[in-house]
C-alpha cells in the first residue's frame, strides 16, 4: 500500500484530496439547503424534514461518519498544505504584489477554512449534540436565531462560507483535471453562482427564522 | 605539422558510409572505461554529450549558464534545413550541398558539407522522437517554409524559437543521462584553459563560478562545443556571455585557428541606440520576405518616412538586384545597407539604419495575413523599439551574428591536437566564408548527434583509458597559470571597468574588421588593438575577490582573451587578399561591388598556429580541392 | 520613439550568499535613458559602483532577447517587472516615471537559494526535468519524422507548453512557491504528442515526486503563475498534468 502514500502524498494527490472532499460538501451544501429550505414551510414543515432524516436510522449515522470522515481528510490536508506552503518561502518579499491572478477567495483559502471549521463546532453544538427531548428542532433554531448576536454569527458564517466555495468550485474542477477552453467560462459562472446560492440560501434563514 | 584533412577517399556520396566502416570501434565493454570531457551544452554540445553516454562513455559535461538548457542556440529563430523533400520541389542531399558549398562561397569542404546534408534528414527524425513540437500541416505532416534565399522549401521550423526547442530536445537527452549517471554535469563553470601533453588533450582546467575554485578535470578526449567569438565586436546578437576564451586558450595550446576572419553580418537588426547598449536584437530574416527595403533618395533627408513619396524613395536592393530583390543573400543585404548610410541616406537619430517597410504587404494580403506571419516578430520590435511597425516603417541595420571561423578540423572533427574533437560553432568546417540562414542548427545537431559518436570511437580504439590524471603535473602547471592570471587581472586596480576596454575594442573591430575591410584600416585596426590590450593590462579595474561569485573578473577575462584574439581576427583579414562571403576586403570586388574570389591564390583554409606572446602567428593553409562542384561567381542580379 | 531621461530610486537586494543575511540598499539611478532595458540600467549602476570602488550587483543575464531564461528578478513585488508577458531583458525603462522607487529582489522560494544578490540557483527544475521531462529514446533508429502524422491544433498547443524558458518566474509568483506551472508544461507537452504517450505515466509521477523532494510549495489555484509567465503558458497545462497524474496514479500499473 506504499504506492497509495506515494500517491496521495504528493502535492498533486494531497490536492486531490481537497478536491474530492471539497466536491463532497458542495454536495452536502446543497443537499442541506434543500432539506433548510422547508423551515420556509413553517415548524410543521421543517420538523417532519427532521423526522423523516432521523427515520433513515443507520443509515444517517453512516453518512454523519462518512462526512466526519471527509471533513477530518479535507481539515487535516488543508493543514498540511497551509504549513507545508508557508514553508516553501521562508523569506518573504519585502513588496508583495499580485499579478490579478489571486481572488478574495483564493488568497483567504485557509482563513476561511479555519473559520468555517470553528462554525462547524459551533453549529453542531447548537443543533446537533444539543437536548431535543423538551423541544423541537423548529423551536430550538428560532430560539437560537431570535438572539440577534447569534443571528448575525450565522449570516456573517455564511459569507464565509460563500468567499470559500468562490474559489473551492472552480478550483476543484481544476484540480479534478476539467479545465477545458470551451467548458472552463461555465464552471467558473457556476462556481460564483453556487457560491452566491449557498450564501443567500444559508444566510437568509436565520434572517427569516428571526423575523418570525 | 602537416594539415591533413584526413578526407576519405572514393566517390563523394559513399566517403562518410565507407569512413564508417573502416573507422575501429571500442568494444561495448569498454566504452564505460573511457571519460569524455564535453564543453558547451549547446545544440552540438548537449546532443553529442548526451548521445556518447547513451553509447556507454562516462561523461563530464559543463556549461557557463546556470543550468544546460540555456546555451545560446536557444535564441535561434528561423529554423533548421534538411533535405527531406518532402515537399517534392526537388530538393535531394546533392542540392542541400550544393546550396551550401555555394553560399559559403567556395571556401568549405566538400566531403564535410555533403556528409551535413547526408545526414540532415536524420536530424529531423531525431528531434521529432524526442517530442520536438516542430509546426505541422493540417494534414498531420511536417511544415516547411523557404529560407535564406534557398528556392526549396526545406526549413523545418518551431513558430519563431526553433533553435529553443531543438536545444530542449537535446537538453532533455542529456537529463536523461544525467538522471542515468551517466552524464555528470558541471554547470556555472567556465573552461580556463586546456591541458595538452604528450601531444594530446588530457583535460581542462575551469574555474567554479560559485565558489570561485580552480578545478581539474582529465579525460581521454576533450570536446569543444563552446560556441562563436561574435562578441569581439562587443555589439552583437550573441549572449553576453558567449565568449572566445574556450577555444583561443585551445589555440594558445596549439590548436590551429582557422579562418578567423570570416563573421557573418546579419542584415535585419534592430539599430544601435545608444552607448549604454549591452547587445543587438536580431528580427528573423523571413521579414525579406514581405519588407521592402528603402532610404530617402536624398541624403541627409530628416523628414519623418511617411511624409517621403514614393518618388523620393530609393528602393535600393530592388534596383540593384531585379531577380532576388529584397532576398538577397545576408552578406550582400547587409553591405548594401551599409553602403547606403555611408553615403548620408540612412535613417533615424544615428543615420545608421534603413527601413524595412510592410506598407505594401499590408495592402496587398491585409493586416490580418501579415500578423499571423511576422505578429511576434512586429510585437518584438514594438516592446524593444516603441514603435508599430504596421504604422511606420521598421529599422533596421546589420549585426554581427555568426562567425564561421572556428578552430581546424579534420574530416573527423578532430583538431591538430589529438584527442581535442571541435564541433558546432566553434570549429570552422562547413559553412566557408557565409553561412546559409537555417544551417548553423543543422551543422550543431549533426556534429553531435551523428558525426562525432563515430569518429571519436576511432580515435578511442587508440587510446590507453585514463593515461593521464588530474595528478599529473601537467595538470598542476595549467591551474597555476589560470589562477596566475586571476590575481593579475584583480591586482591591476586601474580607472577603466572592463566594459568599457571591451565597448572600444567593438568599435575598433567594426570599423576595420566589420562587414567591409581595406588593407589600411586593418594594419590601423592591429596597432589600436595592441595599444588596447597594453592599456587593459594596466588600467583595467576588477573589483571583488577570486574566491567568489565574480561576474566582472569572469568578463574580464574574456575580454582580456578577446583582446589578442582581435589581432588575430585582423591579422587573418589582411593576409587573405581576396574578397569571399562574409570577408568583404575592398580593393577586391567587382565593378557591382560584390565580392571577387582569387580562386587561384585563396582556395584555401587558412589555419594559424600560435607560435608565442611576442611572435606573429604561423599560416598553415590547407587547400581546398573542389572535384564535385564548378567555382563560380556568385550573382544574384 | 520618444527618448528622454528619468531619474529613479532602486533599493536593491545585496546579499553575500547562501549563508549570509541580505538587506536591500539604496542607489540614485539619474538620468537613465527610457530605451535602456531594465538590465542595461543594472549595468549602468554597476558601472559606476565599480568605478566608485563598490561591488557591483550580481545579477544572471545571457541573451538579452527573452528566450534563455536566466534573467529574473523580483521588480515591486512582480516577478520579470510590471509588464505582462515580458522577460525583465525586454522591459524597458520607458515603463516608469521619474521619480519612481523600484524594490528588486531575487526569485524567492526555499527551493531556490541565493547565490549571491539578485542571482539565485534554479538548479531544483533541472532535477524536475531529470526525473522525467523527456522521452527515452537514443540517438539514431528513430522513425521517418512523417510516420506518424500530429494533427496542427495539438502540434501548436504542445508548443504553448514548450515555450517555457525556465525561468521560475512561475515560483516566484506562486504564494506557495510552488513549481507546477513549470513541471506542468513539459508534462502537457509530452502528454500531447504521441512520442511521449509510452512513459506518460511514469514521467507524471515521477516528476512530481521530484517536485516534492525539491522543497517546492503546493499548488492552490491562485493563477499568479500564468499571469506571470513570460511566454503566457496556461494553467490549462496544470490541468492536463493533474489529469495524466489520476491516470497514472490511480489507473496506470507504475507504482
Amino acid at each position: 500500500m506504499d504506492w497509495v502514500i506515494r500517491t496521495l502524498g504528493t502535492a498533486v494527490g494531497k490536492k486531490l484530496l481537497m478536491a474530492v472532499t471539497g466536491l463532497s460538501f458542495c454536495g452536502f451544501l446543497g443537499a442541506h439547503l434543500a432539506g433548510n429550505l422547508t423551515l420556509y414551510g413553517g415548524a410543521d414543515a421543517f420538523n417532519s424534514y427532521a423526522a423523516h432524516l432521523h427515520s433513515l436510522g443507520p443509515l444517517l449515522t453512516v453518512a454523519e461518519l462518512g462526512l466526519l470522515a471527509l471533513f477530518v481528510v479535507h481539515v487535516v490536508t488543508g493543514l498540511v498544505l497551509f504549513l507545508q506552503n508557508l514553508k516553501a518561502r521562508p523569506q518573504r518579499y519585502a513588496v508583495d504584489r499580485s499579478a490579478g491572478g489571486r481572488t478574495l477567495g483564493s488568497r483567504t483559502m485557509p482563513y476561511t477554512g479555519a473559520l468555517i471549521f470553528l462554525f462547524i463546532i459551533y453549529h453542531l453544538m447548537n443543533f446537533h449534540f444539543v437536548d431535543k427531548s423538551h423541544a423541537t428542532i423548529f423551536a430550538i433554531v428560532a430560539g437560537t436565531f431570535a438572539n440577534p448576536v447569534q443571528m448575525a454569527l450565522y449570516i456573517t458564517a455564511m459569507v464565509v462560507v460563500a468567499v470559500h466555495v468562490s474559489h473551492g468550485f472552480w478550483s476543484l474542477f481544476q484540480t479534478l483535471g476539467a479545465n477545458h477552453p470551451k467548458y472552463m467560462p461555465a464552471i467558473k459562472i457556476l462556481g460564483l453562482l453556487f457560491a452566491l446560492v449557498v450564501g443567500v440560501g444559508f444566510g437568509f434563514i436565520p434572517i427569516y427564522v428571526g423575523m418570525l | 605539422m602537416s594539415l591533413d584533412a584526413k578526407i576519405p577517399g572514393g566517390p563523394l556520396a559513399d566517403k562518410w558510409d565507407r569512413h564508417k566502416f573502416e573507422l575501429k570501434l571500442v568494444n561495448p565493454a569498454n566504452k564505460r572505461k573511457f571519460n569524455i570531457i564535453v564543453v558547451g551544452t549547446g545544440l552540438a554540445g548537449g546532443s553529442a554529450a548526451a548521445s556518447l553516454a547513451e553509447l556507454g562513455y562516462d561523461v563530464k559535461s559543463f556549461c557557463i549558464q546556470d543550468t544546460p538548457r540555456r546555451a545560446h542556440s536557444i535564441a535561434a529563430q528561423g529554423g533548421i534545413n534538411a533535405s527531406k523533400n518532402y515537399q517534392n520541389d526537388g530538393d535531394s542531399t546533392w542540392r542541400l550541398f550544393y546550396d551550401t558549398i555555394k553560399g559559403g562561397d567556395f571556401r568549405a569542404r566538400e566531403a564535410n558539407v555533403y556528409r551535413l546534408a547526408q545526414v540532415s534528414g536524420n536530424i529531423i527524425d531525431q528531434c521529432v522522437a524526442q517530442g520536438v513540437p516542430f509546426a505541422r500541416e493540417y494534414g498531420g505532416t511536417l511544415a516547411n517554409r523557404s529560407f535564406g534565399g534557398a528556392q526549396v522549401s526545406r526549413t523545418f521550423y518551431a513558430r519563431g524559437q526553433t533553435g529553443q526547442q531543438l536545444l530542449l530536445g537535446a537538453y532533455s537527452a542529456l537529463s536523461r543521462q544525467i538522471a542515468a549517471g551517466k552524464v555528470t554535469m558541471y554547470p556555472r563553470r567556465e573552461m580556463l584553459d586546456l591541458v595538452v601533453s604528450g601531444g594530446k588533450a588530457r583535460g581542462i582546467v575551469v574555474r567554479n563560478l560559485i565558489t570561485g575554485k580552480i578545478e581539474k578535470h582529465a579525460a581521454d578526449a576533450v570536446v569543444l562545443c563552446t560556441g562563436g567569438y561574435g562578441n569581439v565586436f562587443f555589439l552583437s546578437t550573441n549572449a553576453m556571455a558567449s565568449n572566445v576564451t574556450a577555444a583561443f586558450r585551445a589555440h594558445k595550446r596549439g590548436a590551429y585557428f582557422a579562418n578567423p576572419c570570416y563573421t557573418q553580418i546579419h542584415p535585419t537588426c534592430i539599430p544601435v541606440h545608444g552607448t549604454y547598449q549591452s547587445k543587438l536584437t536580431l528580427m528573423s530574416e523571413s521579414l525579406r520576405n514581405d519588407g521592402r527595403v528603402w532610404v530617402p533618395k536624398q541624403a541627409g533627408d530628416t523628414r519623418p518616412p511617411s511624409q517621403i513619396p514614393e518618388s523620393e524613395r530609393s528602393y535600393y536592393l530592388e534596383e540593384k538586384y531585379p531577380s532576388f530583390g529584397n532576398l538577397v543573400p545576408r552578406d550582400v543585404a547587409s553591405r548594401n545597407a551599409k553602403e547606403q548610410c555611408d553615403g548620408g541616406r540612412g535613417v533615424g537619430d544615428t543615420g545608421l539604419a534603413v527601413y524595412l517597410d510592410f506598407a505594401d504587404a499590408i495592402k496587398r494580403d491585409g493586416r490580418e495575413v501579415i500578423a499571423k506571419k511576422y505578429g511576434n516578430l512586429f510585437e518584438m520590435y514594438d516592446k524593444i523599439v516603441a514603435d508599430d511597425p504596421y504604422q511606420t516603417p521598421m529599422m533596421i541595420y546589420p549585426a554581427v551574428h555568426y562567425t564561421m571561423g572556428g578552430l581546424w578540423v579534420d574530416y573527423n572533427l578532430m583538431s591538430n591536437l589529438d584527442g581535442l574533437f571541435v564541433l558546432g560553432e566553434a570549429n570552422f568546417s562547413d559553412h566557408g566564408a557565409n553561412r546559409l540562414g537555417a544551417s548553423a542548427l543543422m551543422q550543431g545537431l549533426a556534429d553531435g548527434y551523428f558525426v562525432l559518436p563515430y569518429t571519436i570511437g576511432g580515435y578511442l580504439s587508440g587510446v590507453t583509458p585514463g593515461e593521464v590524471g588530474v595528478d599529473n603535473q601537467a595538470f598542476d602547471q595549467v591551474a597555476t597559470d589560470a589562477a596566475g592570471r586571476i590575481d593579475r587581472l584583480l591586482s591591476v586596480d586601474g580607472n577603466r571597468t572592463v566594459d568599457d576596454f571591451h565597448r572600444q575594442l567593438g568599435l575598433v573591430m567594426w570599423d576595420h574588421c566589420g562587414m567591409a575591410r581595406n588593407d589600411a584600416g586593418l594594419e590601423k585596426a592591429i596597432g589600436q588593438i595592441a595599444e588596447l590590450r597594453g592599456e587593459f593590462w594596466e588600467n583595467v579595474t576588477v573589483p571583488g575577490s577570486a574566491g567568489d561569485f565574480n561576474q566582472s573578473l569572469e568578463r574580464a577575462g574574456r575580454v582580456a582573451d578577446f583582446l589578442e584574439f582581435a589581432e588575430l581576427m585582423c591579422t587573418d583579414a589582411l593576409h587573405r587578399k581576396e574578397s569571399c562571403g562574409g570577408h568583404f576586403n575592398e580593393a577586391y570586388q567587382t565593378e557591382e561591388h560584390e565580392a571577387l574570389r582569387d580562386d587561384e591564390n585563396f582556395c584555401y583554409v587558412a589555419a594559424w598556429n600560435h607560435t608565442g606572446e611576442d611572435s606573429a602567428p604561423d599560416l598553415h593553409k590547407e587547400p581546398l580541392v573542389f572535384e564535385n562542384v564548378k567555382l563560380t561567381q556568385r550573382s544574384y542580379k | 520613439m520618444t527618448t528622454k531621461s528619468i531619474d529613479i530610486t532602486l533599493k536593491v537586494w545585496r546579499q553575500k550568499g547562501p549563508g549570509h543575511k541580505g538587506r536591500l540598499e539604496t542607489y540614485r539611478a539619474d538620468n537613465i535613458s527610457t530605451d535602456m532595458s531594465f538590465l542595461e540600467m543594472l549595468d549602468v549602476i554597476n558601472e559606476q559602483l565599480t568605478l566608485d570602488g563598490r561591488e557591483p550587483i550580481a545579477f544572471d543575464h545571457d541573451c538579452r532577447e527573452g528566450i534563455c531564461g536566466q534573467c529574473g528578478s523580483v521588480v515591486n513585488g512582480r516577478p520579470h517587472g510590471p509588464e505582462q508577458g515580458t522577460t525583465l531583458c525586454q522591459l524597458h525603462m520607458r515603463h516608469f516615471n521619474s521619480g519612481d522607487t523600484l524594490v528588486i529582489e531575487p526569485f524567492r522560494a526555499r527551493a531556490f537559494k541565493v547565490v549571491k544578490d539578485l542571482a539565485v540557483d534554479r538548479s531544483p527544475l533541472d532535477k524536475i526535468i531529470q526525473a522525467g521531462g523527456y522521452v527515452s529514446v537514443n540517438t539514431g533508429g528513430t522513425p521517418d519524422a512523417n510516420s506518424i502524422p500530429i494533427s496542427a491544433d495539438i502540434a501548436e498547443e504542445a508548443m504553448d507548453a514548450a515555450a517555457c524558458i525556465g525561468c521560475g518566474a512561475c515560483v516566484a509568483a506562486c504564494p506557495n512557491a510552488s513549481a507546477m506551472l513549470f513541471m506542468s508544461a513539459k508534462v502537457s507537452q509530452l502528454a500531447l504528442l504521441p512520442q511521449g504517450r509510452p512513459e506518460a505515466a511514469k514521467r507524471a509521477l515521477a516528476m512530481v515526486r521530484q517536485m516534492d523532494a525539491c522543497g517546492f510549495g503546493n499548488c492552490s489555484n491562485e493563477r499568479e503563475c500564468e499571469a506571470e509567465c513570460p511566454k503566457q503558458i496556461s494553467i490549462t497545462h496544470i490541468a492536463r498534468l493533474n489529469r495524466e497524474f489520476i491516470k497514472a496514479g490511480i489507473g496506470s500499473s507504475v507504482f
